[in-house]
Order: C-alpha cells, then structure tokens, then sequence
C-alpha cells in the first residue's frame, strides 16, 4: 500500500462504485500533481493553471466510467489531463505537441520515489503486525486522516492514535543501532 | 469556484457508474434505422427470401457485422483515455484481409473470363455510395451513443465511429444488394465501410471534444 499508484486505484474504484469520502480523497489527491504537471506545460500561461486544474477533475469526475479497473489509474488521469492540456492550448491557437510521456509524472510529486527508499520502506514496515502496519500506511504515507484511517482499518480513533504512536516508537527502536556499537 | 469547493461539490454528487461504452440499444437503433433507409430508399432486393437460403447472402453479412464488431471494439478502445488502441486495430486490418484471402480463392476458382463480372458485378458504380447513404442513417444513433466514452485522439476515434456506422450501413445494404461474390465484396463493401470512416475522421475532429 506504500504504491501511490495502488493507493489512489483504490480510492478510484470506490469512487466508482458511488463512495462520496474516497472521491473527494481521490481528487484531493491527485490534484496538486496535476497543477504541478500543467503549470510546468503552460509556460507564459502559469495563470490559467488552476482552472484547468478544475476542468481536469471536472473531467475525471464526468469520464470516470470510461476507467477501466483492470488498468493503471495514473494511466488513466495522465491521458486525461494532456488532452485537456492540449484542447486548452489548440484553443489558444498554439500549435502543440505533448509527448505521450511516462504516466508516472502524475505519480511524481508527493511520492517516495525511489524505488529503494521505497523497497527499504516496506522492508521496516513488514515488521510491524498487519492491522498497525495498514493504519500507518494511511495516516503516514496514504494521506487520510487518524479518525479516516481508524475508519477503514477498524479502530476507533483513540484505538488508532495509540496504537500509530506505538508503533512508529517500534519502528524507530529498530532502526536505531544496537547499543554500544555505534 | 474555489477547486476545494469544486471538488466538494463533485464528491458530494457522486452516484455508481458502469463501464462507458456504447450502450447495444443504439447499436440495434442504428441498424434499424439503416433498415428503414433501405426500406425507404432502395427497397429489398426481389430475391430475398431465396437468397437467404444460400451461403453468399450469410457471408456478406458475417463480413460486415464482423467488421460492426471489431469497430466497436476499437471505438470502445479509444474511448478509453490512456489504453492502447493498437489490437483493436490490428483486428480491423485482419478482418479485411480474410475478406481479401477469401476473394482471391474465389478469383482463383473463377475461370479468368468471367473475373471482371464477379469483381464489378452488375451495382459496383453505385455500391460504396450506397453504403455512406445507408451510414447517414446510422450516423446519428452510432455518434449519440458514443457520447458515454472519452475519447483523447478525436481524428482516429472519429474514424472508428465512420467505420462503426459504415458497417452497420453495409449490413443492412445487404438487404438490398444482389451482388454475390467475395471479390465485388471484398472490394466494394470494404470501400463504402473505409469512406465511411474516412468521413467519420474529419467530424470527429470537431464533433467529438468534451
């Protein structure tokens, strides 16, 4: 769940199946790396950003049938915002050319993206049992908040509180090293 | 708006959906309206009903309601923001090969003099302009219930939906047109479906944005 990628598909197939907190999780998310992709393709332009930012969700939110589940979401939201980037451009009557780039660049802000740290991430995660580890996952690296978190893993907030304070003071323990040795 | 507002506003106003796609009562909406051009326009070929019982007739139809088929299955494709078109498209090119396999066997069965009559038939001047007459009917239906998808390359999915159309056109014209070889098929069929898409790429560069 340390996948960016995986974490807003999920929130993307609720979405989808009609759930109000996991779209305004969703759009929420992804939107900062939208402005961050748009603003970086509109030089000269930075000032019309934030309203195709808004026809860009306005867009998953009216498209977001044609997702299909068995697929990359960022795929998906990255195909979406270049047409509109490029709609936006033609009607400005600049001629353009976006390369069909890496999907990945939405995944680019906000996200541990080296494959390494990542992997030693969920390396120092796996230690923790699988209910704490989830809830961390949320609240640390998912972007919910400790009340949603505690929602979706089953804790109650106090429940939940202790028990990420818990298990980052275990985490930390294990990463420190061993006494007398350093 | 503010776009924490905006998307306050979306959230709040989200319902289930199902996958996009074009929904099958256009599809038959649109072959029945093409029916109905055939019906009002052209009329139903004399011989119908004997002709049903052969295989020619049958074959015609299985070659456009095959290529209706793989239509659909691009369009659907390019309806999809970021999935790859390419499959589809290769399931267009294959299917007018079969058709082009299956008229050279029968060429190469046919005695060389009678080539000319089985690849131009009695109707091949006015074939194709039937089909894109047929399609007109079709049009609208097909490009209304394409409304559903979102399609990110407006000239190919416009293509796509001409051809959709062309082919649904086509079969229906098969209700009307007494030609019955594979080569006047393979050739004058696949050109009224190609004009169609051809037609279908220039509107939807302009008719398809959202």
């Amino acid at each position: 769940m340390i996948d960016r990628e995986a974490e807003l598909k999920r929130l993307m197939i609720r979405g989808l199946d009609g759930d109000p907190v996991a779209w305004r999780m969703l759009l929420t998310e992804i939107r900062p790396a939208l402005a961050g992709f748009l603003q970086r393709r509109l030089a000269g332009h930075e000032a019309d950003t934030e309203d195709l930012v808004q026809d860009c969700l306005i867009a998953i939110h009216a498209k977001r049938a044609t997702y299909d589940r068995t697929r990359p979401f960022t795929a998906w939201a990255y195909a979406i915002a270049r047409y509109k980037l490029i709609d936006h451009l033609r009607r400005q009557g600049r001629r353009v050319s976006i390369p069909i780039e890496d999907a990945d660049v939405l995944l680019a802000d906000h996200t541990v993206e080296d494959g390494v740290v990542r992997r030693d991430l969920g390396k120092l995660l796996s230690i923790l049992p699988r209910r704490q580890r989830r809830l961390v996952e949320d609240v640390r690296l998912g972007g919910y908040s400790v009340a949603e978190a505690a929602a979706r893993n089953g804790f109650t907030e106090g429940a939940a509180k202790v028990s990420v304070h818990r298990s980052l003071k275990t985490l930390n323990a294990s990463i420190q090293p061993p006494r007398g040795q350093s | 708006m503010k776009t924490d507002d905006l998307i306050n506003a979306l959230a709040a106003g989200i319902e289930p959906v199902r996958p996009a796609r074009i929904h099958p009562l256009w599809i038959a909406a649109a072959f029945a309206a093409s029916v109905g051009g055939v019906l009002l326009l052209l009329g139903l070929r004399p011989d119908l009903s004997s002709a049903m019982t052969g295989p020619t007739f049958w074959l015609k139809a299985l070659y456009t309601t095959a290529m209706a088929g793989v239509a659909l299955f691009l369009v659907t494709r390019l309806g999809r923001p970021g999935v790859a078109a390419r499959r589809a498209l290769y399931g267009v090119f294959g299917t007018v090969g079969v058709a082009l396999v299956v008229a050279g066997v029968e060429l190469a069965l046919t005695p060389t003099a009678d080539w000319t009559r089985s690849w131009l038939g009695l109707t091949w001047t006015y074939c194709a302009r039937n089909i894109l007459m047929m399609s007109v009917f079709a049009a609208p239906l097909i490009w209304l219930g394409a409304r559903p998808l979102a399609p990110t390359r407006p000239m190919a999915s416009g293509a796509a939906l001409g051809l959709l159309t062309g082919a649904i056109a086509a079969t229906a014209y098969g209700l009307h047109c007494p030609e019955a070889t594979s080569p006047f098929v393979a050739t004058w069929y696949t050109l009224g479906m190609a004009l169609a898409a051809a037609i279908g790429a220039v509107i939807g560069r302009f008719a398809l944005r959202w």
